[in-house]
């Protein structure tokens, strides 16, 4: 307890959010079950970084209630390099998820962002990221920033760069993948699996991400998001290989800011001890070493 | 002129009857960069205990119909912590802090009371006596007896203003509140969560990690202005109604139905400014009614007809 010297052990908080009501761009089908959500959002869209997330909900509802955390898929901007708005990725999931994907242009939304801590930025010759299924969301923008296409922050952070980026993405099927083309429009190295073999290697991600560490030199890292089970299975690839690996974890949220103690991961401590840990806050990226999977 | 705002609680000031309820607001701090928390007319911060609590297992909320159902479990770093790292803090704001605590025994509650009470910083004390997630506090606030005989143990203790936040998983919560004014309550709080369960039928399992929860959200509104109007009824002390409050026309009903003031919830964690703009709506709500102060219309909902007594208590004592 109280490892860090905030009391409120984060150092990351919504100190710089700000909610807004902002009105959907478009909203375009991406895969099946998936889409992409474009809304107007300067200021939120120029302070936030890859890994971040915004809660978002439907205007003016009090059914479904509370509002949804969606990573930024990237940011948009206008002729200028200015940001204007954000994309977000999501997958027809559930109640709020259902109702989104009927979202027309100009339909109101709650949005309040950016939150959580987002990936480091570092140097490294090689970024290997991993995404099972919806886990994509966060890497089209992580790949760019590393491979120095795009800066993302006010200001603009610094120190995120990769002389290689990967892409290891698994998917049910075929039909499922989504933005495969945006990854590699921004030179990422995609690998694709599927459960049932409609594309790309036929099985598992963790096979990709094996053959990828072989085919690599020193200076790799991992980024990974996906299913619990995934994530749990690339942390042990990585502590085996000895390679520094994030996890992004989806635990479900009520508030995203760190007020409600929902979104709790047990996080091992320097102790040896665990504690629960807000996934909002004082995530949702994590040293994979760090999160105790049961 | 805009209509005075300003409302007591005991010797407790509070600018607007706007405030925040436990377990919704963090500690204040985490919600400075989204509200100018010094607005509110008072903050309750998140249930302290004695000793720390790491809270239940995951998962510890689940949405459900236009409500929210969570077994927390008051995670928590303990009274220490609370003195050192957020009472400083708190005791900074131009708002009052209103400290919630929670015990397992009448002795624990009134040692915390006792240790709050020497500081400044503390401008009253709420008593969780229905979080519905652990074990121990609730028991105060279900039996009449047992809570009257709570809140004498800790006012004998407590120089601060003491509020007795009540639960609604009772028969009759004004007998209950009548307790609590008979012990020495300078107000209720009313209500605490509503006990519920959510199941996933197809993996034949219950949805949270604690298996029932307590319930908020506007769902369960009706039954928070009901509890309010009914302790209102019986009690001379200040009422602070808490329960799916999210729009002017909520904070209204609830003090026309006989509260002092009220505390946003769950509201919070679905849209976090939401108090700024209830306070920024209140001086033309109160202009619609044209009343000159808050006191007029605290209170002043008229009954078309005397309600028959049910099981649920007389509406009137």
């Amino acid at each position: 307890m109280n490892e860090n010297c905030n009391p409120l052990h984060a150092p990351y908080y919504a100190d710089h959010a700000v909610q807004l009501t902002v009105e959907v761009v478009e909203n375009v089908q991406l895969a099946r079950d998936t889409y992409r959500i474009r809304f107007a959002c300067p200021s939120l869209a120029a302070s936030i970084t890859p890994g971040q997330f915004v809660m978002l909900r439907l205007a003016d509802m009090q059914d479904p209630l509370l509002g949804r955390p969606l990573a930024m898929y990237d940011v948009y901007r206008d002729a200028d390099g200015a940001a204007v708005g954000i994309d977000v990725v999501y997958l027809v999931h559930g109640k709020l998820t259902s109702k989104l994907a009927r979202c027309a242009p100009g339909q109101r939304l709650e949005v309040w962002g950016p939150l959580g801590n987002g990936f480091p930025g570092q140097q490294v010759d090689h970024l290997i990221m991993v995404a099972g299924g919806i886990g994509q969301t966060p890497f089209v923008a992580l790949g760019k920033e590393y491979l120095g296409r795009q800066a993302y922050g006010d200001p603009p952070r610094q120190g995120a760069s990769a002389g290689k980026v990967t892409m290891c993405y698994g998917a049910r099927s075929a039909e499922y993948l989504a933005g495969v083309e945006d990854f590699r429009a921004c030179g990422i190295d995609v690998k694709i699996s599927t459960d049932d073999g409609s594309a790309g290697h036929h099985g598992l991600v963790t096979d990709l991400l094996n053959a990828a560490l072989d085919a690599s030199t020193a200076g790799v890292q991992i980024a990974c998001c996906g299913p619990e089970r995934m994530m749990e299975s690339v942390a042990t690839i990585a502590a085996q290989r000895n390679v520094p690996c994030w996890v992004s974890l989806e635990t479900p949220m009520a508030c995203g800011i760190g007020i409600c103690f929902t979104c709790v991961a047990k996080v091992r401590q320097d102790d040896g001890s665990w504690d629960y840990k807000r996934t909002c806050v004082e995530g949702p990226i994590f040293a994979a070493e760090k999160i105790d999977w049961e | 002129m805009s209509a005075s705002l300003s409302v007591e609680i005991g010797s407790l000031r509070l600018a607007n009857p706007i405030l925040v309820a436990s377990g919704t607001f963090g500690y204040a701090r985490e919600m400075a960069g989204m509200v100018d928390v010094g607005r509110l007319g008072g903050i309750v911060p998140k249930t302290i205990t004695q000793a720390p609590r790491a809270g239940n297992a995951p998962w510890r909320t689940v949405e459900t119909t236009a409500g929210l159902l969570n077994s927390i479990g008051l995670d928590n770093d303990g009274i220490d912590a609370f003195i050192e790292h957020h009472l400083p803090y708190l005791g900074q704001l131009a708002s009052p802090a209103i400290v919630s605590i929670a015990g397992r025994t009448s002795e624990e509650f009134t040692q915390m009371a006792a240790r709050l009470s020497q500081y400044d910083e503390v401008g009253a004390i709420e008593l969780n006596i229905s979080c519905p997630n652990v074990s121990g506090g609730v028991d105060f606030g279900i039996c009449p007896e047992t809570c009257r005989d709570l809140i004498a143990s800790v006012r004998a203790q407590c120089t601060k203003p003491l509020l007795a936040k009540l639960t609604p998983n009772v028969a009759r919560i004004a007998d209950v509140a009548a307790a609590a004014e008979e012990g020495g309550a300078d107000g209720i709080s009313a209500i605490n969560t509503l006990l519920g369960m959510a199941v996933d039928w197809r993996r034949q399992k219950p949805l949270l990690g604690n298996v029932m929860g307590g319930l908020s959200g506007p769902a369960i509104k009706p039954v928070a202005l009901r509890c309010v109007y009914q302790i209102a009824q019986r009690v001379k002390i200040p009422v602070i109604g808490i329960g799916g409050i999210g729009t002017i026309d909520d904070v209204m009903e609830f003090l026309v139905a006989g509260a002092t003031a009220v505390q946003i919830g769950t509201a919070n964690f679905n849209d976090p400014t939401v108090s700024m703009r209830l306070l920024d709506q209140m001086p033309a709500a109160l202009a619609e009614l044209g009343a000159a102060s808050i006191q007029e219309i605290i209170g002043s909902l008229q009954p078309k007809s005397q309600p028959a007594p049910n099981v649920l208590g007389s509406p009137v004592a």
